[in-house]
């Protein structure tokens, strides 16, 4: 062992060093990345116990299993320092009592694509194991039921392997014929025993019931396949994938700049939310700083966008309680929200606006004024809807005690943002860790007691009145100066310094059509959504692109903890139940 | 007493010819249509499983027992309720005597949990909430909640409360 | 000049067309104030301010495709939707609408509109159990369940009135009322009593779990469509008109103008006043249905057994026992 090595050991963080203590420094080996998170390689033989360690024994714990995925090394140049790995699986446990983070990543080659599977650990790793089986074709042994999740049933090949063709044209012509609707039909049929569900007790013959992928209250295109005995719900078992675009597979041909508006899409409630992590990732690769008016115009927008997501929560949870009118009034306001964000960015819902080092352009002349308005209208609306859902008699009775789960279970099934406070657990990103300057901003983060329907929906009632709280602090101190960030890597440059010279032209030239290229690394970053924590994995493998694109998204995660909250419920409880875990299809599927 | 029933019998039957009729009009006028999936069962767009004609759990046909037992009792009030003054006190006492009974009945049906419709989970999880629920440390009613709060521990929500603030100081 | 009276073909005639084409304005009218409440127009397209849109509406759904599922038992679905348009129809021949505006006298008046309630929720028990579909079965059930437990507090809860005026003639219970003042006062808890199970036995909002949008797509009718879905529908308003009428008749007076404000004419006065109070209570239930949140169906069932009807009973013991010591 070198000098150097030596000194890196003596700064090591004190969680890879207590792993070490305890599995001995051969289990692993140290990966370095760009945000500094400790990265670990380790042994499939050795992942479950290191795990296990880290969410029982070592302190702070770690007590939720953010995100599991993989990535398909086969054609990635710069691996150096890493072990030889055909694809490799990545656990990203975090730490709430420690606020912070760990990647554990164990390599898998092509003739032995096996791991064990971490269900008996964290209850969310089921989906993400599945979906790694759908798109990479990585078996996990042990899991109950490994089947496609994303993809239909009937699909072929593996979509996120570098091998599998990625656009249209690369595959034979799509044509629904009626003997292939009735196949993918039939793949659909529900089939109780796979779930190991029956089709009768004693006294009664079960009733299995498609709620959706059709239905009003799905909430998009999902599909919930309910095991009924009379009004009962007795178990549930969602059936995601009809939404699903592979915005995942596309980000590995786009380049970092043009990727920007496909996230939009993803949750497609939270509009330039949705930027925010993805842009700041690159940033971080890049090295880039923005100056502060960037930051600010960055929250503001993100903080309307909350605004607008949680009201349409707000609405189609009254509606689908069976009260028709606070729907119409949260969309109007909705509407005044997207008139602002219309004014300032020029698109509604997708304004794809925030760039690489910047925004896309300055704030307009006048764009206080509607937001002036705004923020003296909207308090005085959520009172009136306080006393017409929140206070509402029937609504509590509807809704309290119904769909509860504690802290200790928002952790085992990977829930975060609103869900996870309304079981009393204060803790949002931005405050714990914050971002893009929210730690300059006064706010409030709102928790619950119960962690039922109700609190979910009065954490997130609150939450409108902070976002409209930092609005406001946005309005009254945005700070002058430029906004887009001066360096070299941001896109588009800008304009101005294109005209010097030939050399100048040519940069500018090059940074238009490719954008930043940047050293190979990996980065995370994550931020407080509309819905829980959104997080963006990137691996730049030195192009101009993205080589993978993870994107961990709060939905996905939510939607697995449904059956948990509403077995043993009524039919009535389990509508409240799918309108308060408040998901997106688009979030889901991606 | 002889009442003509004429107009009645007139209008019920112009009615009776009336609505169905309309049905008669629409089945004449609308289009057939026989496309792939015409003729498929809707169930929010896929194939269903299993059949929807079900055998159901006894619980269910209770209302019905139920309704046949007060509704016959309100036939027996109906007749009371007309012949009030002629039956006087002595009916009143009988129809006393006999709401007292159902009325018993009722109070023992729902002591032994015949009227209970909510499923174990829903008494469960309702009857061992924390507290009255909503923000409780914004706003208004967070005063009052942090009053109450030194006086009496919640059980799982403080654990987590300190868990929120290890990390705020980190 | 020709006499009105009561059962003359021109009554019927006019009574029938009036009912129809009111049903069919509420409709309009129901989706233009409800419009209003919620910050948005409502149909305005189709005549002035969109009166035009039910008979639009008729023209559509006439023309449509007249589908019989395959796989439903055919004659109890085609019988289900023809049964609440006919018997909310057949309960109008009985309700008093001014001295010599009616269609028919009956002396049984308040037993048939009762009568007619009853087979009325064999409807959407009928529609739900042919229909051969799981969210249609389910709406069944619960339409079942909701109407025949309602049904039960609704009977009771006016028999008070039954009591106080000693007839079962609707003519008699306003005559009543104009001698000894509105029943409302001296039935305030049947009344509330009626109007609930009345609410619930029309299946609407709060009361439309059978239907339940956001839980069984359309309930009971899942699988209709065309004009069979369309009687249904406007079953269900010329429901809600026979109950906004029934409402004044038994516990406001019906025909007789508050605080003597009589118009000239007796006949003209009449179908003004039951007019008015009819529409009255028409915007009231569409307040209701802007307003209230659905309950579910333990807390439906357990509203109606534990408190409705002891309500209801305790309701009627008071009431003989205050005739009977009055009388005495």
């Amino acid at each position: 062992m070198n000098a150097a090595a030596n000194t890196a050991n003596a700064e090591l963080p004190a969680v890879i060093k207590a792993l070490y203590e305890k599995f001995g420094e051969s289990a692993f080996v140290r990966q370095h990345t760009a945000e500094g998170m400790p990265t670990l390689w380790t042994g499939r033989d050795k992942v479950l116990a290191v795990l296990r360690y880290l969410r029982d024994e070592h302190r702070p714990r770690y007590e939720m299993l953010l995100d599991v995925t993989a990535i398909d090394e086969r054609t990635r140049i710069n691996r150096q320092g890493q072990p030889a790995s055909d694809f490799t699986v990545v656990y990203h446990p975090t730490s709430f009592s420690g606020n912070c983070d760990i990647r554990i990543k164990v390599a898998l080659q092509m003739n032995d694509l096996n791991m064990p599977t971490a269900i008996p650990l964290w209850s969310s790793a089921n989906w993400q194991e599945r979906e790694i089986w759908d798109l990479f074709g990585i078996v996990f042994t042990g899991h109950p039921n490994l089947s496609r999740i994303l993809c239909p049933p009937t699909w072929k090949g593996h979509a996120l392997r570098k091998d599998h063709p990625a656009r249209a044209t690369e595959m034979e012509p799509y044509r629904m014929s009626d003997e292939i609707q009735d196949r993918e039909q039939e793949a659909l049929r529900f089939k109780p025993e796979e779930w190991g569900l029956t089709r009768k007790s004693e006294n009664s013959e079960f009733m299995f019931l498609n709620f959706g992928p059709n239905h009003p209250a799905a909430h998009g295109v999902i599909r919930f396949a309910l095991q009924l005995d009379g009004e009962n719900v007795l178990d549930v078992v969602p059936d995601v994938g009809y939404h699903h675009r592979g915005a995942e597979k596309m980000a590995e041909r786009q380049t970092w700049h043009t990727f920007i508006p496909y996230t939009d899409r993803i949750d497609y409630l939270g509009g330039v939310m949705n930027n925010l992590p993805y842009v700041m990732a690159v940033e971080k690769m890049a090295g880039i700083k923005v100056p502060q008016r960037v930051e600010v115009i960055r929250v503001m927008l993100a903080e309307f966008f909350r605004i607008c997501s949680h009201l349409l929560f707000y609405g189609t949870w009254a509606v689908d309680l069976g009260q028709l009118s606070p729907l119409f009034y949260c969309f109007v306001d909705r509407e005044k929200a997207f008139n602002i964000i219309e004014s300032i960015t020029g698109a509604r819902m997708h304004p794809g606006w925030f760039r690489i080092g910047g925004v896309a352009q300055d704030l307009p002349k006048g764009w206080d004024k509607l937001i002036r308005e705004f923020v003296d209208y909207f308090p005085a609306r959520l009172a009136e809807y306080d006393k017409m859902v929140m206070a509402n008699s029937m609504i509590r009775q509807r809704t309290r005690g119904v769909g509860v789960i504690d802290t200790a279970g928002a952790f085992d099934w990977a829930m975060t943002g609103p869900a996870l406070r309304a079981t009393g657990l204060e803790w949002d990103y931005r405050k714990q860790r914050p971002y893009s300057g929210y730690e300059n901003f006064e706010f409030e983060v709102p928790i619950g007691v119960n962690g039922d329907c109700y609190d979910r929906a009065a954490v997130r009632v609150e939450e409108m009145r902070q976002s409209c709280r930092i609005i406001k602090q946005c309005l009254e101190n945005m700070p002058e100066g430029p906004y887009k960030a001066d360096h070299p890597l941001t896109t588009p440059p800008i304009k101005e310094k294109s005209k010097l010279d030939i050399e100048t032209l040519i940069n500018h030239f090059l940074s238009v059509s490719w954008g930043p290229v940047m050293d190979p690394t990996e980065v995370t970053m994550t931020i407080e959504a509309t819905k829980g924590l959104n997080m963006y994995y990137l691996i730049n493998d030195g192009g101009i692109g993205s080589y993978r694109t993870r994107i961990r998204t709060p939905s996905f995660i939510h939607i697995q903890a449904i059956p948990f909250l509403s077995r043993g419920l009524m039919l009535a409880d389990f509508t409240a139940v799918v309108a308060t875990t408040d998901f997106v299809m688009a979030d889901v599927d991606r | 007493m002889n009442i003509d029933l004429w107009p009645l019998l007139i209008y019920t039957l112009i009615v009776v010819v009336l609505v169905p009729g309309l049905l008669v009009v629409s089945s004449l006028l609308g289009q057939r249509r026989q496309d792939h999936a015409t003729h498929d069962v809707y169930e929010s767009g896929v194939v269903s499983t299993g059949s929807a004609q079900l055998k159901i759990a006894v619980p269910f046909y209770l209302t019905a027992i139920l309704f046949i037992i007060f509704d016959l009792e309100a036939a027996f009030l109906v007749a009371w309720a007309i012949s009030i003054r002629e039956s006087g006190w002595l009916g009143y006492t009988e129809v006393f005597v006999f709401i007292f009974i159902l009325l018993a009945g009722l109070l023992y049906l729902w002591k032994s949990g015949a009227l209970e419709w909510r499923t174990l989970r829903q008494q469960r999880d309702l009857a061992n909430l924390a507290g009255e629920g909503g923000v409780v440390n914004v706003g208004a009613r967070a005063a009052a909640a942090k009053e109450s709060h030194h006086d009496h521990h919640d059980d799982h929500g403080h654990d987590a409360h300190q868990a929120g603030h290890g990390g705020a100081h980190h | 000049m020709f006499e009105f009276v009561v059962g003359s073909p021109l009554n019927i005639v006019l009574i029938l067309g009036a009912v129809l084409v009111a049903a069919a304005l509420l409709i309009w009218v129901e989706r233009r104030v409800l419009g209003f409440l919620n910050e948005r127009l409502g149909p305005n397209r189709v005549g002035p301010w969109g009166i035009a849109q039910s008979l639009a509406d008729v023209g559509k759904l006439i023309t449509k495709e007249d589908w019989v599922p395959p796989f439903a038992d055919k004659l109890p679905f085609i019988v289900a939707p023809i049964i609440v348009p006919v018997v909310m129809l057949l309960s109008f021949a009985v309700i008093p609408i001014a001295p010599g505006v009616g269609i028919m006298d009956l002396n049984i008046g308040l037993l048939w509109v009762l009568a007619m309630a009853g087979l009325g929720s064999y409807s959407a028990m009928l529609g739900g159990l042919a229909s051969n579909n799981k969210f249609s079965l389910l709406g069944g059930l619960r339409a079942a369940g909701q109407m025949i437990s309602y049904e039960v507090f609704m009977g009771i809860s006016i028999l008070g009135i039954v009591i106080l005026s000693d007839s079962f003639n609707l003519r008699e219970i306003v005559e009543a009322q104009h001698k000894h003042g509105w029943f409302v006062f001296p039935q305030f808890i049947g009344f509330i009593v009626f109007v609930i199970a009345g609410l619930a036995e029309t299946k609407r909002w709060p009361f439309d779990l059978a239907e339940g949008e956001s839980e069984i797509i359309s309930g009971f009718n899942t699988e209709y469509s065309g004009m069979k879905f369309g009687l249904f529908f406007v079953g269900e308003y010329i429901g809600m008109l026979l109950l906004s009428a029934l409402i004044p008749v038994l516990f406001f007076g019906g025909w007789y103008a508050p605080f003597g404000l009589e118009l000239p004419n007796a006949i003209i006065s009449g179908i003004f006043w039951m007019c008015a109070k009819t529409g009255c209570w028409i915007f009231f239930f569409i307040l209701v249905r802007a307003a209230l949140v659905r309950p579910r169906y333990d807390q439906l069932m357990n509203y109606g057994w534990l408190v409705m009807l002891p309500l209801s009973l305790l309701n009627l013991l008071v009431t003989g026992a205050v005739v009977l010591a009055q009388g005495n």
